[in-house]
């Protein structure tokens, strides 16, 4: 697992966007050197003066643009240089209660959208940054206004959103017209085609109205959207229903993400009930995956360890999960298909990933 | 009774429910119903709206800008088939090849193209017996971030300059396998040896580049077509799955001459559907390969996926001269290949321009108002009609009009024909003839059901 939060030291004030050298050679303002390193960490200097991290090498943290926070000691890894999967997590907060959130939500908020531009502002080039939370869209003026600044300034950026859809209104249409938003991909929840079931797992009464109320929205504003659909006991018999929805509701969506449970927040605790063995049964899967595609909805599997797919869809499993929380069986190691596969999440139970691989 | 909306959105539902919704007395469960297929859309219903609308959208055949061209670079053919009169002139005529005059002009409409992607398609005659006009059009495409170019040929001659286009890995050949060697070798190629060096050539391509890179189709003479299996077992021989099974297409004097053109013309559509069913029985006994009839596959992913396909004789609108057109060797420019067999036949004159002038011009847009069956009464009450197409050359080359009643058109009756077939199969309980839908639509698995039906 790669450790996205590190001990820090720094001398000043307030937190500040930093990226890491090994010597000041692009001259920015925000370019930090390397001044020393031990077996503890790296020291660099910059023009918020001196900040120590520990935990990491200066290799490691070569590129990397970080959040400074002195008064926490913490140094947090935003963008990390070469890593596919960077994500901004603009707040805690949550208008739902997900059955599985990964993330539960917290009643306090940060706003930490100046440091979130800065630090997007010195992305890699052609980066894909995502944006996460708690719900961002709660600060949704907020987020628009950092994107559209970041993706103004920054032509080869694009942005990937997850969101619940709750909070789109009729004036949101016009604005995602902008060109700008053809860089930004909206992540949405959809859990049943039954309101009910899905205002059950979202842990909201009427979500599952006001999302279709937003999607229409995003339709008019020919937003890009990837659907994403956690598999759980509640909701694994509906997905051919759910399939035969989005074909006939949302077919406007790029992609239709299927997505096992990642086990951690609620789903940790609640594992046992809400835990689908896909492999013991995959047929409400491939059912639900082969209506989508008859009529043209491009679905794909995340978290799903290939072996673990009947051979007939294995290509739509992708190598979904983050580098840094990624991690394979032992069982593994022989495996042919490792790099194209998504592993297993870190705290995955281990005896579960062991007994289920077949190295391919 | 099939319902279908005009999104294409469509289901299988009692005739009662069809009476209710002609008489203005649909009931509650009805309307969920319907609304659930997407065939009805309540008026406070934000999303419903919209997916309709996209639906609606994603049915009209969007031609973009020109990217795509079918380049006659000579006239001139080593093989004299029987069905082929007007496409072509003996190898040593004089006069069938573009001047440099017309492959400058060629080449400057290619510089001006404004897409990044190109698709060029060389007919004949026998476009390799120009290797060099192949090779002057083939690199001054290296510009375009996406090329792909298809060289359509008899394969009678392979020399080293012919290799070495095949070679490029931008490059697919096409050519013509009519069935067994027999069948062949009477419409092609009049004898023993020539039909060899054809196959030996075939055999040589296809394992040299492999079978995706080769695809081949069989013309069929509906008055004596060929034996089924054996036309499939020559196509699997040479490991190409796929058989775009094509009629003799009967050009002005030879199709006047066929009195009994109708029949024939039945005859074809029992004989396609005939395949098809064969080719469903055989996927189902051999499941290690998915054997297709291109044509049907067009067909069947025009109703679930519209837009999967670029093929363009089979879309809505269908408009001529706008993303596509056709060069022939000395410079005129068609609407389409069979345009040009048309005019060079004598029935009509169908050039909507040259090389040298541009083809933007009144003959053009004429037959472009025409080019949709989206108004036309006929088809309006034709339950097909988001899923089928216009052809006003095919019109005009079998009854020199673009107005007949719809229905007493060979396009339409050929269409209903297909589509009846289609909706039989998607409706089919048979595990045989799902397995192969499923194949033919490029889904992983075999879903339970293709259709909806309403209670």
């Amino acid at each position: 697992m790669i450790r996205l939060t590190l001990p820090a030291m720094a001398d000043a004030e307030r937190p500040y966007v930093a990226r890491l050298g090994r010597t000041r050679s692009t001259n920015g303002v925000h370019d930090f050197e390397l001044i020393d390193e031990d077996v503890d960490g790296a020291t660099y200097v910059g023009r918020n003066g001196l900040v120590a991290i520990d935990g990491a090498t200066s290799d490691e943290l070569q590129g990397d643009v970080v959040i400074v926070d002195p008064a926490g000691g913490r140094a947090e890894r935003i963008l990390r240089r070469g890593s596919t999967h960077n994500t901004l997590l603009v707040t805690e907060r949550c208008d739902q209660l997900c059955l599985m959130c990964s993330q539960p939500p917290k009643k306090t908020h940060v706003d930490r959208f100046a440091l979130f531009e800065e630090a997007c502002l010195l992305a890699d080039p052609g980066s894909l940054i995502g944006v996460s939370g708690g719900e961002p869209t709660l600060y949704k003026s907020d987020l628009l206004g950092m994107m559209e600044r970041v993706l103004s300034e920054r032509q080869d950026i694009e942005f990937h959103v997850l969101t619940n859809g709750q909070f789109f209104d009729e004036a949101d249409i016009v604005r995602l017209r902008d060109p700008r938003y053809a860089r930004v991909t909206w992540g949405i929840p959809v859990y049943a085609a039954e309101a009910v079931l899905h205002d059950r797992i979202v842990g909201k009464e009427r979500a599952f109205e006001r999302l279709e109320t937003s999607m229409a929205m995003l339709a008019r504003a020919g937003a890009r959207i990837e659907l994403r659909t956690v598999l759980i006991s509640d909701n694994v018999q509906a997905l051919p229903s759910l399939a035969s929805y989005i074909t006939r509701r949302l077919r406007f969506v790029e992609v239709w993400s299927i997505m096992q449970l990642e086990n951690i927040g609620f789903a940790r605790t609640r594992w046992a009930s809400l835990f689908v063995d896909h492999a013991a049964d995959f047929a409400p899967i491939g059912e639900a995956i082969d209506q989508a595609m008859l009529r043209g909805v491009r679905a794909q599997l995340f978290n799903f360890p290939r072996c673990t797919v009947p051979v007939a869809w294995r290509d739509l499993a992708r190598a979904s999960i983050s580098d840094w929380k990624r991690r394979y069986a032992d069982a593994c190691s022989p495996c042919r298909e490792r790099d194209a596969c998504s592993g297993f999440f870190e705290w995955h139970p281990t005896e579960q990933a062991e007994a289920g691989v077949r190295p391919l | 009774m099939l319902l279908v909306g005009d999104s294409g959105a469509f289901a299988l539902g009692p005739r009662s429910i069809v009476e209710r919704l002609g008489t203005d007395a649909l009931t509650h469960e009805d309307r969920k119903s319907l609304a659930r297929e997407g065939l009805l859309v309540a008026e406070e219903d934000a999303l419903g709206q919209v997916a309709h609308g996209h639906a609606l959208a994603g049915r009209i055949g969007g031609a973009g800008a020109l990217d795509y061209l079918i380049l006659v670079p000579t006239l001139r053919c080593n093989l004299s088939c029987s069905y082929c009169q007007v496409s072509r002139v003996a190898e040593r005529s004089k006069g069938f090849d573009w001047n440099d005059r017309t492959l400058t002009a060629v080449l400057e409409i290619i510089d001006a193209l404004e897409l990044d992607q190109i698709k060029i398609e060389f007919q004949g005659g026998e476009p390799t017996l120009r290797p060099d006009l192949i090779r002057a059009v083939i690199e001054r495409c290296e510009r375009f971030a996406r090329r792909q170019f298809v060289i359509c040929t008899n394969l009678q001659r392979l020399d080293d300059e012919v290799i070495a286009l095949f070679d490029r890995p931008d490059v697919f050949i096409s050519t013509s396998l009519d069935g067994d060697v027999s069948t062949h070798a009477r419409q092609r190629t009049g004898d023993a040896a020539t039909t060899d060096t054809f196959l030996e050539n075939l055999r040589f391509v296809v394992d040299r580049y492999g079978a995706t890179k080769v695809s081949a189709l069989p013309t069929i003479d509906p008055a004596s077509p060929p034996d089924m299996d054996a036309l499939v077992d020559s196509y699997v021989v040479h490991g190409i799955d796929s058989v775009f099974l094509r009629p003799i297409n009967y050009q002005g004097f030879a199709r006047k001459r066929h009195a009994e053109v109708r029949e024939l013309d039945a005859a074809w559509r029992d004989y396609h559907a005939a395949f098809v069913r064969r080719l469903i029985e055989r996927n189902w006994t051999d499941r290690s390969r998915v054997l297709e009839e291109t044509y049907f596959s067009i067909c069947l992913r025009r109703v679930f996926q519209p837009g999967a396909d670029r093929h363009v004789d089979l879309r809505d609108p269908n408009p001529v001269g706008v993303d596509y057109v056709v060069v022939d060797y000395d410079g005129h420019v068609y609407p389409t290949d069979e345009a040009r067999m048309l005019t060079r036949s004598g029935v009509i004159d169908l050039a909507i321009g040259d090389v040298f002038q541009g083809w933007q011009g009144d003959m053009r847009d004429q037959l472009n108002a025409h080019a949709t069956n989206r108004f036309d009464p006929t088809c309006q009450r034709c339950a097909y009609q988001p899923f089928c197409g216009r052809d006003l050359i095919d019109d005009l080359s079998r009854y020199g009009r673009i107005d007949l009643p719809r229905h007493e058109t060979e396009f339409c009756r050929r269409h209903l024909a297909m589509f009846d077939l289609v909706f039989e199969f998607i409706y089919s309980e048979e595990p045989a003839v799902r397995h192969s839908l499923a194949r033919w639509l490029r889904l992983p698995g075999t879903p339970s059901r293709f259709g909806a039906v309403l209670s």
